[in-house]
């Protein structure tokens, strides 16, 4: 498990560097990753369920990021969108199509939905994050 | 005071960062607090993903629109927070009106990291992206490879001004096409791993997050139309690794392997 953290980790800092991040905040970024990861995988083996764990997951990155941009004076998306990559729904996606190849729809349909709940998940965790006024809206970040 | 010239700033400032894939109500809130500076009646700006509009009218100046249209993107995200930056400096009056458009066309000529780290975050990417998704050390070493080929042909498709889903399609293929290759010469190597892996670099994180972030601002064009974004890069990429799955199957099916 502490294994998967630090791929976390180190996935969300190198798709920093594929998205053109500073390299200021390259760093940040990668913690953040690995902290989504870390949350997800936590609340995987206590629950069982991936939808509600990508929600806290999300859900992590997103105050998280929210926090660091608030101190580090940049644009919130740079640390959301390379946090929240190791959490979107790609092995969903991959299984799917893959089901559906081997004419199985049966399971293609059960990944297929879970990919859509997935990414609807995540953006409700980015809204709840985002719309909540605890640090006070100050436009720009 | 130069109101044309402050319109013109404004503008630039706002289509290098639509450009470089900052949310559209960013962009528009920066381009309303740059035009607003010279306290005018009038300042409205209207951005999409593809056009920016704004006008700027008051009592003793001439109605002034200006209108842009975007078209190609690239993820820029450290222009993004320049341009944030400077925009600030210049709404808190730290940074002249001239000395802010000098700045602006330094940012924009910023470039991006060159090519071969490109190519090597790709393959790192890939491998640790490998590794969190469960697999051995085995298909973490081959993702670095495919990672690596990856890089190489966006680079080199990124050149040629090619279409985002035409690159994702072709991406697609050439990880299914490697994944089934080195899968079949090294015995203990997960298929679904790798591919998994790999195929994340491609994955539309960007459109997806910037997709909920205009929507929740209200922007709901741009949600829609990155949504559908997202939507388009995600079959490309599925469709790119599902032609080379299905030969595959046919071919062990077929019995000509």
């Amino acid at each position: 498990m502490i294994l998967q953290i630090i791929g976390a980790l180190f996935a969300s800092f190198f798709f920093g560097i594929l998205f053109n991040v500073s390299k200021k905040e390259l760093l940040y970024c990668g913690f953040i990753g690995g902290f989504g990861w870390f949350i997800y995988l936590n609340f995987l083996t206590l629950t069982n369920s991936i939808v509600f764990s990508s929600f806290l997951g999300t859900l992590g990155v997103s105050i998280l990021s929210r926090i660091f941009a608030k101190i580090r004076k940049v644009p919130v998306t740079i640390f959301l969108i390379s946090g929240i990559i190791p959490l979107v729904p790609g092995a969903g996606m991959y299984r799917t199509m893959y089901a559906m190849l081997e004419k199985n729809f049966e399971d293609s349909s059960f990944y297929g939905i879970q990919t859509l709940q997935i990414a609807g998940v995540i953006a409700i965790a980015i809204i709840f994050t985002s719309s909540f006024p605890f640090i006070s809206k100050n436009k720009g970040v | 005071m130069n109101h044309k010239m402050l319109l013109k700033f404004a503008i630039k400032a706002g289509e290098i960062m639509l450009k470089s894939g900052a949310e559209t109500y960013r962009v528009e809130d920066t381009i309303i607090r740059i035009l607003s500076v010279y306290n005018l009646d009038v300042v409205e700006a209207f951005v999409t993903p593809t056009g920016i509009f704004a006008t700027i009218d008051d009592e003793t100046i001439e109605m002034i629109t200006f209108t842009k249209r975007i078209k190609n993107r690239s993820i820029r995200l450290d222009k993004v927070s320049l341009v944030n930056d400077l925009s600030r400096q210049f709404v808190a009056g730290k940074i002249s009106l001239k000395d802010a458009i000098k700045k602006l066309d330094e940012i924009d000529k910023t470039p991006p990291y060159p090519s071969y780290i490109f190519i090597g975050a790709t393959a790192f990417a890939s491998t640790f992206s490998t590794a969190v998704f469960g697999g051995n050390i085995k298909d973490c070493i081959i993702s670095l490879f495919i990672g690596i080929a990856l890089g190489s042909v966006q680079t080199f498709f990124n050149k040629t001004n090619t279409s985002r889903f035409f690159i994702d399609l072709i991406g697609g293929g050439l990880i299914g096409f490697l994944a089934i290759l080195f899968t079949n010469f090294i015995p203990s190597a997960n298929l679904d791993q790798i591919i998994i892996g790999c195929i994340m670099p491609l994955v539309p994180g960007v459109a997806i997050t910037n997709a909920v972030r205009d929507t929740i601002e209200g922007d709901l064009l741009s949600g829609i139309s990155k949504g559908v974004e997202a939507f388009f890069v995600a079959v490309s990429i599925a469709t790119g690794v599902g032609i080379i799955l299905k030969i595959w199957f046919m071919l062990k099916q077929g019995g000509f392997l």
